[in-house]
């Protein structure tokens, strides 16, 4: 070796000391990888902390605080108000009208009815649509209107000013008898006015259609029907509960019988009767109330307790489904006899008066969302604001007393989200996602559990497809197949991953369904075969003999198979109509001649449906998305089993096959493991082929030819159509979080079973 | 460079006179035989008999196809790709090239122990009955049996008699190798190819399985590759030198380090190359 073209060498001190920047990059370097991972808890964190601040709100209970109590007249009975509360008014005994400033109780106008000699005997006030119905000593009803009129001035100052227009009296009772009490319900064609008087100490309930016809212009012409009586059949009336719809009509008797009539167009007729509380010591209805929809009322015992009916679709006995009453729920009882039920207005809740106490309960859930003391004094009326933001409730004291209510989602509670929930209007207890519908009186059923039923069903059939092909044709890529095809097999696959869910949502929906849909029993018949013919073919060529199966490569025999498992599934293919017409021929229910369809002979024999987007189209093609993740990391696991374990077996005599069970798959289960919970992860989490490929319908049954909806494809069909901050947008968070912790939980556990397993098998 | 024609220097090197043992001379019989492995030739015209339950080491220096050939006896070298060979390899007169032979079927016949020891990741148990679970042994006590004789052999019984239920890999390594064996005698080959078994080993654990190539001797043919001298000396009844693919020089343990006929044999053994 030349020395002398050597540099010198350093000197000693700096030979050993260690560069600055070198220490420095080495600290600064390790401190941003700290920051990366530590980054990447946080993010993960920060979206479960999102997820629980948008959820949290759907948990808190109703917040109601008195805000403001009016002195008003003592003898007021009943009373009205302005949208914003601002300028309540009171009707006292004798009709006369009342309207007050709410902030300082200032007198704003009087009005007195002109009814000569007449008397005012009942009283009736809707507070929301400002109509006043005073009955009158000779059985007619004089309608009184009120109307806030506001007026604005230069300077942009509202100012309101009540209007109020007395109707000509209608002659609706019994001449001569003084009306007892008097109704208004608006119905789709008339309204419905309904006297109340008392003949001989008999009830007498009498009531006229109004009809009012638009002319071409200026006032319509209102038509007054002749009064008719209703419920003349019932022994006793304590209360009357008339719908805002008119359609019908519940009479409760002293005994506690209800009776409920329907309107048929011409008359009330009789539909049933029932005694709620038959059993109890005292039958009677203390108090009752319709909740809003008009089709459920809720009925207290004198001791508290409570019971909710509804009208649903029932069996007759001759076989008829008719909407009749029947009990849905029982509530929790009230602390003692009821003394109102008042129902708000947007949703199912109703305040329950009851041994001075009041209860906002949510009708469907049952649960109690806010509890609070009553006022002393009897109440006389009690309403709900239309924006269900204040209760305002007149006492016999005269006093005017009003909370504020604070209730963003008034029908959430666990139960809604997770619990089997009777809603109104259904024949059975149901766990139901139904977001939205045409109605403002409908109720939003929010029940996660067919969303978790639909992301369990998908992920079924998608793995029940992927994970035997995606593992066997792991172990044969790595196993079996010649490595310079496994070189070109597995960027293959990577590629197959990579491709959008989209467009194999777009696929499946719009390209296999329907092409699936008539060739069903030939798509079965041709991936049945697939197994058999694999297994026969192997066996042909272990029967082949040597000479001819040394002119094939080890590894290469997959050159030979393909073409015959094509061959086989061509077969079957085509044999599929002929086996549909031997095995699957029904009556064809519209023209009586018999057809061979699979659908139809599945709808006849299983009568579960059959539906064109379902989940086998869906576990297809989600397991082409899955497949590929599931295959690279198996195959990774696999083919990382040392060569020289492989190398043991085959020298103690183990075949190839052998050598792969026993030795290859047992020392990459961890892998395996891993692979497949993360192809569950992925089929779980998988939204866009689901939306696009199944019919997104909430259903509850693992028939494979009905389709389902995840909770992802959920979140990606509904959110943009849910207003933010309602109880609708967090209920679509809450399944957010749900399937946060869900794929949390699955891979923790598949983690932690991959740690065991590696720990089992680990190789020297 | 050192005259080749000096005198073997054995003073190092403690020699055992080949006992000579009753059976085929010809057991197992290489003729001419050649080994590619794609364009590169690994073995060239080799020729050696190797008699009935006597110990015959292969030695000279890496790459010189040792391996190559002890992997050939029980076909391992299938597994390579683009390999090619000539001649043939007869075991008790049968070649193993022969097309009616299952490769399988050979494999059972000739058992092999490798270098570097790989314990399946099972229980002790199960190693060393899998040559018997493979052949469809299911009877219980007789796995037990067989598991505990072969155990024996290895001289591992004592050590592991207590946790056989207990995972292979928890074993020292020279436990590990002794298990090796015992699963490779587990299923009584007739043959056992041991491959450097003693290379990872320190030497109390060498000594060892040193003593059980002794025993085993009385029931099996062994053929071991090694590059260790003085445990080619110790061990073997006789010794192969290879180099560069060739066979150099074939004969009696004794012979061979005694008074080798060709220099180079004489050259590697005394140290001075390889």
């Amino acid at each position: 070796m030349a020395t002398t073209d050597e540099k010198p060498v350093p000197a000693p001190e700096s030979r050993f000391t260690v560069s600055p920047l070198t220490l420095a990059a080495d600290r600064w370097m390790g401190r941003l990888i700290r920051i990366g991972g530590v980054g990447v808890v946080v993010a993960v964190l920060g979206m479960l902390g999102f997820l629980i601040f948008q959820v949290f709100p759907l948990f808190v209970g109703a917040k109601v605080s008195p805000t403001s109590s009016l002195a008003v007249p003592a003898e007021a009975v009943a009373f009205g108000e302005d949208e914003y509360g601002e300028f309540p008014f009171v009707v006292r005994r004798d009709g006369s009208i009342l309207f007050q400033r709410a902030k300082d109780g200032t007198k704003l106008l009087e009005w007195t009815p002109a009814l000569g000699e007449r008397r005012v005997t009942a009283i009736r006030s809707y507070p929301r649509t400002g109509l006043v119905f005073l009955g009158l000593s000779d059985g007619a009803v004089q309608e009184v209107r009120v109307v806030y009129r506001s007026t604005f001035d230069d300077a942009g100052k509202r100012t309101v000013e009540p209007v109020v227009t007395p109707l000509e009296p209608v002659a609706i009772g019994r001449a001569g008898l003084p009306c007892v009490d008097v109704w208004d319900a608006k119905g789709p064609q008339s309204r419905l006015l309904l006297v109340r008087q008392e003949e001989g100490g008999k009830p007498l309930l009498t009531a006229v259609r109004l009809t009012e016809r638009k002319g071409l212009g200026g006032k319509g012409k209102v038509t007054v029907s002749a009064p008719f009586v209703v419920a003349a059949d019932a022994a006793s009336v304590d209360q009357v509960l008339l719908p805002s719809t008119a359609e019908s009509l519940l009479v409760i008797g002293r005994s506690g019988e209800v009776r409920a009539y329907a309107d048929d167009g011409t008359a009330f007729t009789f539909l049933q009767s029932f005694t709620p509380f038959k059993g109890a010591a005292d039958p009677a209805v203390a108090a009752a109330g319709l909740i809003f929809g008009n089709v459920s009322v809720v009925l207290v015992d004198r001791a508290g307790a409570q019971q909710v009916w509804s009208m649903y679709p029932q069996l007759q006995p001759d076989g008829k489904s008719l909407r009749r009453w029947g009990k849905i729920h029982e509530g929790e009882p009230l602390a003692g006899a009821g003394q109102g039920i008042y129902a708000a207005v947007g949703n199912k809740c109703y305040l329950a008066a009851a041994a001075g106490r009041l209860q906002l309960i949510n009708m469907t859930t049952g649960t109690v969302r806010w509890e609070g003391p009553a006022p002393a004094a009897p109440l006389r009326q009690v309403a709900f604001a239309g924006g269900y933001d204040r209760i305002t409730a007149l006492t016999a004291d005269g006093q005017l007393h009003r909370w504020a209510i604070v209730d963003h989602h008034p029908e959430s509670s666990w139960r809604t989200f997770f619990g089997k929930i009777w809603y109104e209007g259904a024949s059975a207890p149901a766990y139901a996602w139904q977001s939205s519908a045409g109605s403002d009186e409908f109720e939003p059923k929010y029940s996660l559990v067919p969303l978790f039923y639909g992301t369990v069903k998908g992920t079924f059939y998608a793995l029940l497809f992927a994970l035997p092909i995606a593992l066997t044709a792991a172990v044969y890529v790595s196993q079996f197949l010649r490595p310079e095809y496994r070189q070109v097999v597995k960027p293959v696959m990577e590629v197959m991953a990579s491709l959008p869910s989209v467009v194999l949502g777009f696929l499946a929906g719009l390209w296999l369904a329907p092409l699936v849909d008539p060739r069903l029993v030939s798509l079965f018949c041709a991936i049945g075969i697939l197994a058999p013919a694999a297994l026969s073919a192997g066996f042909l060529w272990s029967v082949l003999p040597q000479p001819v199966r040394r002119q094939v490569k080890p590894g290469m025999e997959f050159l030979w198979l393909l073409p015959f498992l094509a061959l086989c599934a061509w077969a079957a293919w085509q044999a599929g109509p002929a086996i549909e017409s031997c095995f699957f021929t029904v009556k064809d229910t519209a023209t009586g001649l018999p057809i061979a369809d699979f659908r139809e002979w599945w709808r006849q024999t299983t009568g579960a449906t059959y539906d064109s987007r379902n989940s086998l189209v869906v576990g297809f093609v989600m397991g082409f998305a899955v497949i590929p993740i599931v295959f690279t990391i198996a195959e990774d696991a696999l083919s990382n089993v040392p060569d020289s374990l492989v190398s043991g077996s085959l020298a103690l005599g183990a075949s190839r096959w052998q050598t792969v069970w026993s030795v290859v798959v047992p020392t990459a289960v961890s892998g395996i493991v891993s692979a497949v919970m993360i192809g569950f992860g992925r089929a779980i989490g998988e939204t866009m082929i689901v939306v696009m490929a199944t019919g997104n319908t909430a259903v509850m049954d693992f028939n494979p030819f009905s389709g389902m909806r995840t909770l992802s494809a959920n979140i990606a069909v509904e959110l943009p159509e849910a207003a933010a901050g309602h109880t609708h947008y967090r209920a679509l968070f809450l399944g957010a979080c749900c399937l946060f912790l869900l794929t949390f939980v699955l891979n923790t556990v598949a983690e932690i079973l991959r740690q065991r397993l590696r720990e089992r098998y680990k190789v020297v | 460079m050192p005259s080749l024609m000096t005198p073997p220097s054995t003073s190092r090197i403690q020699v055992r006179p080949a006992a000579e043992r009753e059976g085929r001379k010809d057991y197992i019989s290489i003729r001419d035989y050649g080994f590619w492995y794609g364009q590169k030739k690994a073995l060239e015209a080799i020729s050696l008999d190797i008699p009935e339950r006597q110990v015959v080491a292969f030695i000279g220096p890496s790459g010189c196809g040792k391996s190559t050939l002890l992997r050939n006896l029980n076909r391992m070298n299938d597994l390579v790709d683009g390999i090619r060979h000539e001649g043939d390899i007869t075991i008790n007169g049968r070649s193993i090239y022969d097309p009616g032979l299952e490769v399988i079927s050979l494999r059972r016949r000739v058992g092999m122990v490798f270098q570097k020891s790989n314990p399946f990741p099972k229980s002790i148990f199960e190693n060393v009955v899998y040559a018997l679970r493979v052949v469809g042994v299911r009877d219980r006590a007789l796995l037990e049996e067989a598991c505990e004789t072969s155990l024996r052999k290895a001289a591992l019984w004592d050590e592991v008699k207590d946790r056989l239920d207990d995972s292979a890999l928890g074993l020292s390594g020279g436990q590990m190798q002794r298990l090796c064996i015992a699963r490779a005698i587990a299923n009584r080959p007739e043959i056992l190819l041991m491959d450097e078994p003693c290379s990872a080993l320190d030497p109390i654990a060498t000594g060892k399985i040193e003593e059980l190539i002794h025993e085993l001797k009385e029931q099996f043919t062994i053929v071991i590759v090694t590059h260790s001298m003085q445990q080619a000396a110790r061990v073997s009844d006789r010794t192969a030198f290879f180099y560069l693919g060739k066979q150099i020089e074939y004969d009696t343990t004794e012979k061979i380090f005694m008074n080798p006929s060709q220099a180079q044999t004489e050259a590697y053994i005394s140290g001075r190359f390889g």
